[in-house]
């Protein structure tokens, strides 16, 4: 238990660490860069980047991968748009449905995964497809636009000074996941499913209940992003979410999660996430090429796992 | 959105309706098929509709890629050819990658013409129907140039996909307006025709530039859709901004004057006028060697879908004026540029 | 779905590690499986889509088919290590614009264009490798990065410009029709799942990459360099990814930045599905060359097949999605009857 807390501490040290130097690295560089708007924008961009990488994050603690959670998204995304226009659901009703199916798409992944004894990533390949397509079936790629007045304002809503309304479900959503990992017995049993299933299996966890749980979890948290890109956006786009891959694999891994499973940390995933935004904020700000743009976030990643690696020293071994 | 451009089509019937007359029922089998999804190209299934049922044609379908990207495409258009279909309005994924396939199509005898974006020539694509883009970026440029006024004139531009044969038109097109003006172009953004890249850039560039920058020209769906919500939630900046094409976003920001006004293009003429060209064509029609085309960067045998900038003042008749845009070109299409038997 | 007659004698041993192929264990395998659904479909597709079996229709399907199992294939040889690699577009785009420089801007002949670029894949396939066995991290990580970088480089340097002026010789080879309708695409595509069957099969380099894929401890302490086995394996991913590029070179008369998408992000599904389908076990250490074969052929039949079958342009994914799930869940199901029909 100790050596967990030990490792825990060092997981988000390294980021924040970096974190820290990147924004005194471009303000130095740049005056505009701590400007109230543009920490406005920095914080919307990590709002809905921090759920998707959660949501990756919950299912790489559980040693398994969800290509879906992008698919996930989109089709919540468009569930609380339509439903808002074609239907008229008042906007809490429209927000229960859309999360309520995102529940269901992880959790169908999750029963999938479980009932076949299929690796988790044919399945979620598979339901990409499936959810992705149904999402393009319903809106023939056509955005919604019909969202109400109130959902606008609370996607461009401020809290207080440059802090957006949009940051509080995030906020709010990072806290209990972190209460849910570091302290209540669910967490417990999807970090130690992922350390090793079978030992967990003989300890008494009901291992198939708990790959289960950690998909519905993902694909709420999936859910959560799609809406909350829908308030951002003004409109219910049928592309939301279609990038969403490489960034929620990136900014765990940043974090220091270990791609086998059993070891994930909220707060440095959320780092990982506040890094990779204000990188990507930094090259439109300096204007810099954005053909190098990926260049850069690719260095990044490499530079942040070859840190970490050199500070955990030899333990680990991947291939 | 689908009734608005059947009236739309029917209005253009009448005009059209001494072109029809020639046709007689037959077995063309057409398709409509876009680069991807995207809704620009939505018009293009009422339209092909519409022009089924007036010319009798076996059918006029608008089928579309699942992705935007070049195989898909080549693969949706070798199954049609393979279910039977025998006429082809493309828009080219990729302005060379995709003649391969066009030319393929071609060799079963199918008449191909490109809509909305054009092949590279030398290619078999009969013409190319589409808005010129380039003169469509130019007036927008000069509208806006108009609308800022006098004083110092900087003006950012956000584009769409480098991909896009017609992405390169643009930042020329309006890089040469603003040279003539003696403005200057601070920034192009491009690839930002989907929603969370062009909200991210768009909203971070404005966030550091906003002072840097008066004018804004979009020339892409998606960026014009997002500038105008960025605009609406900065307040009054003093920036001016000329959009494209007729997204609800973009209507609603022109009638509470957030920005200046729009480029509209013809997308339901170009399926409409697009299928009568096909069916007349698989009726043993040519194209005339020495019809007036028009010519750009890809082809020189251009056709002009129509273009018209929108303001405050004609924003709610703007239908009618691409309307008025399709009968005209649809009066004399086949005495102009066909010569049938 | 109906199954072949059981065997009635069965070895008790037959589950020992030789390659003692019985007449069960061909039907229990994953390749008889893939057989069936390809019949199973192909036969649906032909009954109820008119010019399914259209000689047009069969060239392309083999058109498309040869490019697809190309890239399984490629990813494959990664997956026989144990890892992944995310970079097969990027290095396979990185490969068709290499050969479209050499071309274009230094005039050389076509053939040196294309082992250039075929050079340049195997390269950055290598760089890939070395990257892993020095690092020791996961090449999941390292081909996540390596695909950003690969293809942000290459968008630099060509400004997303296109390469076309090939010569006729190249562009003729994608559109020729052998017996009106094969295409030699097709039969390269055999030829190199043949070569690489024999690698896995009959050499010494082949067998220890299989050896340092099962379990690297074990394979070190028997003599094998793991190392360079490894880095082999990327190498030969980054080769086969180039082959695929010049592929779609040929048969798009260019070389497009475009063409695998966003950071070759396109080429991912088709490359995991061959391989997937066809039995290759993620873990490492087992292949099976004609599966993933099949496996690609099978996703690019049905593809082609939900696309004749009119099921409505914007379902076609979920149509896919479905099928695949539905083929993975019949595959597993008839295992499973078959194994307990005949070791009850």
């Amino acid at each position: 238990m100790t050596n967990l807390a030990r490792l825990s501490r060092t997981d988000w040290f390294g980021p924040l660490l970096a974190t820290i130097l990147a924004v005194l690295l471009i303000q130095s560089l740049s005056a505009n860069f701590l400007s109230a708007y543009n920490i406005q924008i920095l914080l919307l961009a990590i709002a809905v980047n921090a759920l998707v990488a959660y949501s990756q994050m919950i299912i790489i603690a559980i040693g398994q991968m969800n290509l879906s959670v992008g698919a996930i998204g989109g089709l919540a995304a468009i569930s609380f748009a339509g439903a808002m226009e074609v239907w008229g659901l008042p906007a809490p009703l429209a927000l229960t449905f859309a999360l309520l199916i995102g529940l269901g798409c992880g959790a169908l992944n999750g029963v999938l995964i479980r009932i076949t004894g299929i690796s988790a990533f044919v399945i979620t390949l598979a339901t990409l497809s499936i959810f992705k397509g149904i999402n393009l079936g319903i809106t023939e790629a056509q955005p919604f636009y019909g969202i109400p007045e109130g959902v606008k304002r609370f996607g461009g809503a401020v809290l207080v000074g440059p802090v957006p309304w949009l940051l509080v479900p995030t906020l709010l959503v990072t806290a209990i996941l972190w209460f849910t990992l570091r302290r209540l017995p669910v967490g417990r049993f999807i970090l130690a499913v992922g350390s090793n299933d079978h030992a967990a299996g003989l300890s008494g966890i009901s291992v198939g209940r708990t790959v289960i749980i950690a998909h519905a979890i993902s694909g709420l948290l999936a859910a959560i992003a799609g809406v909350l890109v829908v308030a951002r956006l003004q409109i219910g786009q049928p592309s939301i979410g279609d990038d969403w891959l490489i960034l929620s694999f990136a900014a765990p891994v940043i974090g220091g999660a270990i791609l086998a499973g059993g070891h994930v940390s909220t707060t440095a995933t959320f780092l990982g996430v506040v890094i990779v935004a204000i990188i990507t904020q930094a090259l439109v700000l300096f204007s810099i090429d954005p053909f190098l743009v990926q260049v850069v976030l690719g260095v990044l990643i490499l530079a942040a796992v070859g840190l970490n690696k050199l500070r955990a020293g030899a333990a680990t071994g991947g291939r | 959105m689908t009734t608005i451009f059947r009236t739309m089509g029917l209005a253009a019937l009448m005009g059209g309706a001494a072109a029809t007359a020639a046709l007689a029922a037959d077995d063309s089998k057409l398709a409509l098929v876009p680069g991807g999804p995207h809704p620009y190209f939505a018009a293009w299934e009422p339209a092909g509709a519409d022009a089924a049922q007036e010319f009798g044609l076996a059918g006029s379908d608008y089928k579309v890629p699942q992705r935007w990207e070049l195989a898909q495409q080549n693969q949706l258009l070798e199954s049609l050819l393979s279910q039977g279909y025998n006429g082809f309005m493309i828009f080219p994924g990729d302005p060379v990658g995709a003649v391969a396939t066009a030319e393929e199509l071609a060799e079963f005898g199918a008449p191909v013409i490109a809509g909305g974006g054009c092949y590279k020539d030398p290619s078999p694509a009969a013409f190319c129907l589409g808005t010129d883009t380039g003169n469509s970026a130019y007036l927008g440029t000069k509208e806006l140039l108009a609308a800022m006024g006098d004083g110092e004139k900087r003006i950012a531009h956000f584009t769409g996909f480098l991909v896009d044969p017609n992405t390169q038109l643009r930042i020329d097109a309006v890089n040469r307006a603003a040279e003539e003006a003696g403005a200057t172009v601070v920034q192009v953004i491009a690839d930002i025709d989907a929603p969370e890249p062009a909200e991210e850039k768009i909203n971070a560039y404005l966030a550091a530039h906003a002072g840097d920058v008066d004018g804004i020209v979009t020339t892409a769906w998606v960026p014009a859709v997002v500038a105008a919500n960025a605009l609406r939630r900065m307040g009054d900046t003093g920036i001016h901004m000329v959009g494209i094409d007729h997204d609800e976003v973009v209507l609603a920001a022109i009638k509470e004057g957030i920005i200046d006004g729009t480029m509209i293009q013809n997308p339901y003429g170009q399926g409409y006028i697009g299928s009568f060209a096909l069916a007349r064509m698989r009726s043993g029609c040519t194209v005339k060697e020495d019809a007036p085309f028009g010519s750009n960067a890809l082809t020189d045998k251009f056709i002009d879908s129509g273009t018209a900038y929108v303001d405050a003042s004609n924003v709610d008749g703007y239908l009618d004026t691409m309307r008025e845009e399709t009968a005209r070109i649809l009066a004399d299409f086949e005495a102009t540029y066909l010569s049938c038997p | 779905m109906s199954v072949a007659p059981v065997p009635s004698a069965l070895p008790e041993s037959s589950s020992d590690g030789f390659a003692r192929l019985s007449r069960t264990r061909f039907l229990l395998s994953n390749e008889f499986g893939l057989i069936l659904l390809i019949a199973a479909f192909a036969l649906l597709f032909a009954v109820y889509t008119s010019g399914f079996l259209s000689v047009f229709n069969l060239f392309s399907l083999g058109r498309n088919a040869a490019v697809n199992i190309m890239i399984g294939l490629a990813m494959m040889t990664v997956i026989v290590t144990g890892g992944l690699n995310l970079a097969v577009g990027a290095i396979g785009v990185c490969a068709a614009m290499g050969c479209g420089w050499l071309l274009q801007i230094l005039g050389l002949p076509w053939p040196v264009a294309i082992l250039g670029g075929l050079a340049l894949g195997a390269g950055l396939g290598a760089v890939n490798g070395w990257m892993v066995v020095r690092t020791g991290l996961h090449s999941f990580i390292i081909t996540l990065a390596t695909m950003s970088i690969f293809f942000g480089v290459m968008i630099f340097l060509t400004r997303a410009e296109a390469f076309r002026d090939f010569p006729e010789a190249m562009t003729a080879f994608g559109k020729m029709r052998l017996l009106t309708y094969l295409s030699p695409l097709l039969l390269l595509t055999f030829a190199v799942a043949l070569a690489l069957a024999w690698l896995y099969r009959f050499t010494v380099t082949g067998r220890e990459m299989l050896a340092a894929g099962a379990n690297p401890a074990a394979a070190e302490l028997s003599g094998i360099r793991v190392g360079r086995a490894i880095i082999l394996c990327h190498m030969l991913s980054g080769l086969l990814a180039g082959i695929a590029a010049m592929m779609l070179v040929t048969r798009n008369g260019a070389a497009i930045p475009s063409m695998a998408g966003q950071l070759g992000q396109d080429w991912l599904l088709p490359a995991f599905l061959g391989p997937v389908l066809g039995g290759t076990l993620l873990q490492g250490g087992k292949v099976s060359v004609l599966g993933t074969v099949l496996g690609a052929f099978l996703v690019t039949m049905l593809s082609s097949g939900l696309l004749m079958l009119q099921v409505g342009a914007f379902w076609v994914q979920t149509f896919l999605g479905l099928m695949l799930l539905v083929a993975v869940l019949l595959d597993k199901a008839r295992r499973s009857w078959l194994a307990r029909r005949n070791l009850a």
